[in-house]
């Protein structure tokens, strides 16, 4: 109650007209609106056409590129690849990057020195992250098939067996990614007071049990976001699949970017590649509304 | 014993966090005959710098460089810019009918959305206004990206400072424009720095709007232009890893040099 | 806090800098003299293409030329919705012939023959008509007008180690696809470290291209007289599950397979049997800086098995967008590229196949290729994929479902099938 009267009275002396406040808000909402509005209607319209792009053709038909889409094997795989691709991958990077967060939890030798270095493949371009990994992987010629052709085991098709491809690109986003995660752990890490963990150990406690039931709750607001930020990134998953694999072998490695860019840019279909286009703003609206109705119960409690 | 457990832990995180960066370092010094063996070698025997040559001068890749900076930071500016305003307004403002609410779920939405699924309408857009294969076409695409996220940052930065500062000062008279560049401004200050950071590095990252939009060689952004090699059949990893390394070094430099008000920043947001 | 001030001072200049410079396309339109920019493709290719733009260079001092070498499904990509939005980005592009019908429906090329007409020359009979007459729109052979100017003799040859066979008293040549694939199983069985087979199993236009041979000599053709797609008849199963057999003596990995492994397979000599060889990518077979298997390889047509069939044509011409500002000069290099003393170094040099028939029997070359008679026979003897204006929209499709069969995600069947439902989709039957 006090807060909300201070805020008015801040408000009302900040803002002479009524109208001031829409005039901060107003570049952002243009913007905003003029990047999605007009893309959004366009797409809903499209997808209702069957429009052959080389001819320019378009003719109406209702929705029949939506029942052929759900019927479509190939788009199907493509929403489960993304899918496991983005759990697979959030789950991973949280954990390695709790990992990294509780070792570097307290100071020691080198630690001013080793932090930045632990960052650095979170900086760098994804395209360059893919050339090398992509030297890496080389089935023939590649340092990790060296290394365990020399240990005596087989060589791996890391690019080329359907069964790992997908396991492998995402020890590549997890490469780049987990300090992103390591970051955020630590942050929430280096704010539990150290009276806690005097308290535990008083009290006898050891270390895993203080990890589940002091360290992981109050962790809870960062696991969180980690989770939030690493699942929206992956699920839009499409750089590395066009620059490492083209979707393939097979279709192991579609996602959903990658079959809209397939259907849209080399087949040329753009009626179809709307509405696959539309069906993925319907998933992501609906995994939004989950993430907002946990953010709200969140701020509540 | 602990320790030793943990010194060893590091320097597998070391290890596996660089073999990568060193196997990139030392690729683009190697001559082919070197790189396309059955045992690779650890430590190039004839390093060269032919492939640096090459694709400096042979390969324009300052061109490219500089297309990518300018895209990316002028993105970037915008977006702080704009949403400082906003984040503000949304921060310190009520709005009727909850509408920042239903605006920051937009913003939400926006950040969830794939890009390639806005890909072709958004290319019409630009093509009607001639900004095809322009910075100016990209900067403006590129707000897709960089102004949710720098609302969201900010927002939660300005959420973080404590109101008395700008109550006082609007006791005192001043205006809020005096308000906010005198007393947000600076107490925000390590957010900013953060985001822009992160903005930069996320406008310079990007892949797919640069490959859709930009259509003839010199507009070309770093990242297509590696694209271009990886995709290519010959394996030319020499020039492709010295175009790696160039690529990564700016971003390096610039949040090496910035580290401590990153981390700053960082801290901050989570609060 | 001063620092920071300062980044944002740069930063803000930056954009400036951005926005009120870098204007892109247009920055190619000024200044003087000739500007051309090319879209071509990577490899070989490329190679030649660069030996032919220095070579400009040295006689046009004041050019100024950009070559884009990009992948076939890059270019395909990037050439579609250039032509389609009608930019003007690109003045020269490389074009495969299966793309003539579609560009030159739609109107998007210039029409060569009216620019021959209206500069009063005519095309050089030296360059092989069957080359000629992919280019020709409509597919009126000797008639049509042209809508491109041949420039790489591309007939899909048929390629194996003739030792070998010899060493297994196997036919030589074989003449059926069943010869081939006992070839490949008795080699592939007996010898360590030789693959009985290897072709291009990448899926899109590589997998389809290596598997269209096989398909028609098993009797299948992709459309009926009516032109409905039959891709599911008996025979193109047969041909499909035939092909199936033949990879079992393929290595490892030939799923992903393109252009440069099938070569380096080659001429590391552990590939006994190639049955799609594009000249492109075997000049190096005698060379012994190159190739451990000089003297070797026999270069020939391909088997038959239910017809005798003909080797498949894929000329890439250099066409010119209709929407190029620049034609009169991009209609200059395009000779110059194609002139008798380009083709003959492009071929000696970096071992791009020529258009021109004198340049197949001109006793330097031939010394340096000596299958290049029979490659002349080929090309005349040569046998076109479809003049579909869709086409383009086909080959990917095709070589998708081509590249499921091989995986094994689906049978022979299941993927036909599929696939003949949506050429029918996009033919609109």
């Amino acid at each position: 109650m006090v807060i909300a009267n201070r805020l008015s009275r801040l408000q009302d002396t900040l803002s002479q007209e009524k109208y001031f406040r829409f005039i901060f808000l107003a570049p952002a909402l243009v913007i905003v609106v003029l990047l999605t509005i007009y893309p959004i209607i366009s797409i809903v319209y499209t997808s209702l056409h069957q429009y052959h792009y080389i001819q320019g053709t378009k003719n109406y038909v209702g929705f029949k590129n939506f029942i052929r889409l759900v019927n479509d094997k190939f788009f199907l795989i493509s929403i489960r690849n993304t899918f496991e691709f983005a759990v697979l991958s959030t789950f991973s990077e949280l954990l390695a990057g709790l990992g990294l967060a509780l070792l570097f939890k307290d100071r020691f030798f080198g630690r001013r020195y080793l932090l930045p270095i632990v960052i650095m493949p979170m900086l760098l371009s994804t395209m360059v992250v893919c050339a090398t990994w992509r030297i890496l992987y080389d089935y023939n010629y590649g340092l990790i098939n060296y290394i365990i052709r020399t240990l005596g085991l087989g060589e791996v098709g890391w690019l080329i067996n359907k069964s790992i491809v997908m396991e492998s690109i995402v020890l590549i986003e997890i490469w780049q990614w987990a300090p992103l995660s390591f970051l955020i752990l630590l942050a929430g890490l280096q704010s539990i007071p150290d009276e806690l963990y005097e308290a535990a150990r008083i009290d006898g406690a050891a270390g895993i049990r203080i990890l589940w039931h002091i360290t992981l709750p109050l962790l809870k607001s960062q696991v969180l976001l980690v989770v939030l930020l690493r699942s929206i990134d992956t699920f839009k998953l499409f750089d590395k699949v066009y620059a490492l694999t083209g979707g393939g072998p097979g279709n192991a490695t579609e996602t959903i970017s990658y079959y809209i860019y397939r259907e849209g840019f080399t087949y040329f279909n753009l009626g179809r590649a709307s509405a696959a286009s539309v069906i993925m703003l319907l998933i992501v609206v609906a995994i939004s509304a989950i993430y907002i109705s946990f953010t709200l119960r969140g701020q509540t409690s | 014993m602990k320790r030793i457990v943990k010194y060893v832990l590091l320097a597998i995180v070391l290890c596996y966090t660089l073999l990568p960066i060193y196997w990139m370092a030392i690729t683009s010094v190697k001559p082919p005959i070197e790189y396309i063996t059955r045992t690779p070698a650890l430590v190039p025997k004839r390093p060269t710098l032919s492939h640096y040559y090459k694709v400096i001068v042979e390969q324009h890749f300052t061109r490219y460089l500089i297309n990518t900076v300018t895209i990316a930071t002028g993105a970037t500016v915008i977006s702080l810019f704009v949403a400082f305003l906003a984040s503000y307004a949304l921060a310190r403002f009520r709005f009727p009918h909850k509408f920042d609410g239903f605006f920051l779920v937009w913003v939400l939405l926006v950040k969830m959305v794939p890009p390639i699924a806005l890909a072709i309408p958004l290319y019409v857009m630009l093509r009607s206004v001639g900004l095809i294969s322009t910075r100016l076409g990209m900067i403006i695409v590129y707000q897709v990206y960089t102004l949710p996220y720098c609302i969201w940052m900010l927002l939660g930065f300005i959420r973080g400072i404590p109101m008395e500062l700008e109550e006082a000062a609007t006791i005192d008279g001043a205006s809020p424009l005096r308000i906010l560049r005198s007393i947000v401004l600076p107490l925000v200050g390590p957010g900013l720095v953060a985001t822009a950071i992160f903005s930069i590095i996320m406008g310079w990252n990007e892949f797919i709007y640069a490959l859709l939009f930009l259509r003839t060689p010199d507009a070309f952004t770093l990242p297509i232009h590696i694209a271009n090699y990886i995709t290519e059949y010959e394996t030319l990893w020499g020039p492709l890893m010295s175009i790696g390394l160039m690529a990564s070094f700016p971003v390096l430099i610039l949040s090496g040099f910035l580290q401590k008000r990153l981390m700053r920043g960082f801290a901050m947001v989570l609060k | 806090m001063k620092i920071w001030i300062k980044l944002m001072v740069v930063l803000s200049m930056i954009t400036g800098l951005a926005i009120f410079t870098g204007a892109g396309v247009e920055s190619l339109a000024q200044g003087e003299g000739i500007k051309l920019l090319i879209a071509g493709r990577d490899g070989t290719y490329g190679k030649a293409m660069q030996l032919a733009v220095d070579a400009y260079l040295e006689e046009n001092p004041r050019a100024d030329i950009e070559l884009l070498k990009l992948p076939y499904a890059g270019l395909s990509e990037k050439v579609v919705i250039d032509l389609k939005e009608a930019t003007g980005a690109y003045d020269v592009m490389m074009m495969d012939d299966t793309w003539v019908a579609g560009f030159a429906a739609a109107g998007w090329i210039a029409n060569l023959t009216e620019m021959y007409m209206e500069r009063e020359l005519s095309l050089d009979p030296d360059i092989v008509g069957a080359a000629v007459d992919c280019a020709r729109y409509p597919y009126l052979r000797g008639i049509a007008p042209i809508y491109g100017l041949p420039h790489v003799g591309n007939v899909e040859l048929f390629v194996y180690r003739k030792d070998l066979f010899d060493k297994y008293g196997l036919p030589s040549p074989p003449e059926t696809w069943d010869e081939v694939l006992n070839a490949a199983k008795v080699i592939d069985e007996n010898e360590l470290d030789v693959h009985g087979v290897i072709f291009r199993g990448r899926k899109g236009n590589p997998i389809n291209a290596g598997f269209l041979p096989i398909f028609w000599s098993f009797g299948a053709e992709v459309l009926d007289e009516e032109g409905n797609p039959t891709v599911n008849s008996p025979e193109a199963v047969a041909a499909l599950k035939f092909f199936l057999d033949l990879a079992e003596y393929a290595p490892e990995g030939v799923e992903i397979y393109d252009a440069s492994d099938v070569r380096d397979s080659l001429l590391s000599g552990s590939a006994a049997i190639a049955t799609e060889v594009w000249p492109a990518w075997v000049p190096d077979l005698d060379n012994p800086e190159k190739s451990q298997v000089v003297g070797k390889i026999e270069v020939t047509v391909h088997p038959g098995q239910v017809t005798k069939s003909a080797p498949m044509i894929g000329i890439w011409h250099l066409a010119i967008p209709e929407a190029s500002t620049r034609k009169d000069a991009a209609f200059d290099f395009l000779l110059f590229v194609t002139s008798e003393r380009m083709q003959k170094r492009m071929a000696l040099e970096v071992g791009l196949p020529p258009t021109r028939a004198s340049l197949y029997v001109d006793p330097e070359v031939v010394a340096k290729y000596r299958w290049y008679p029979d490659q002349l026979k080929a090309l005349r003897a040569s046998k076109v994929r479809p003049r579909l204006p869709e086409w383009i929209e086909i080959d990917p499709k095709m070589g998708f479902y081509l590249n499921l069969a091989l995986v094994g995600d689906r049978t022979p069947e299941e993927a036909l099938n599929e696939l003949n439902a949506e050429i029918a989709d996009i033919l609109g039957k």
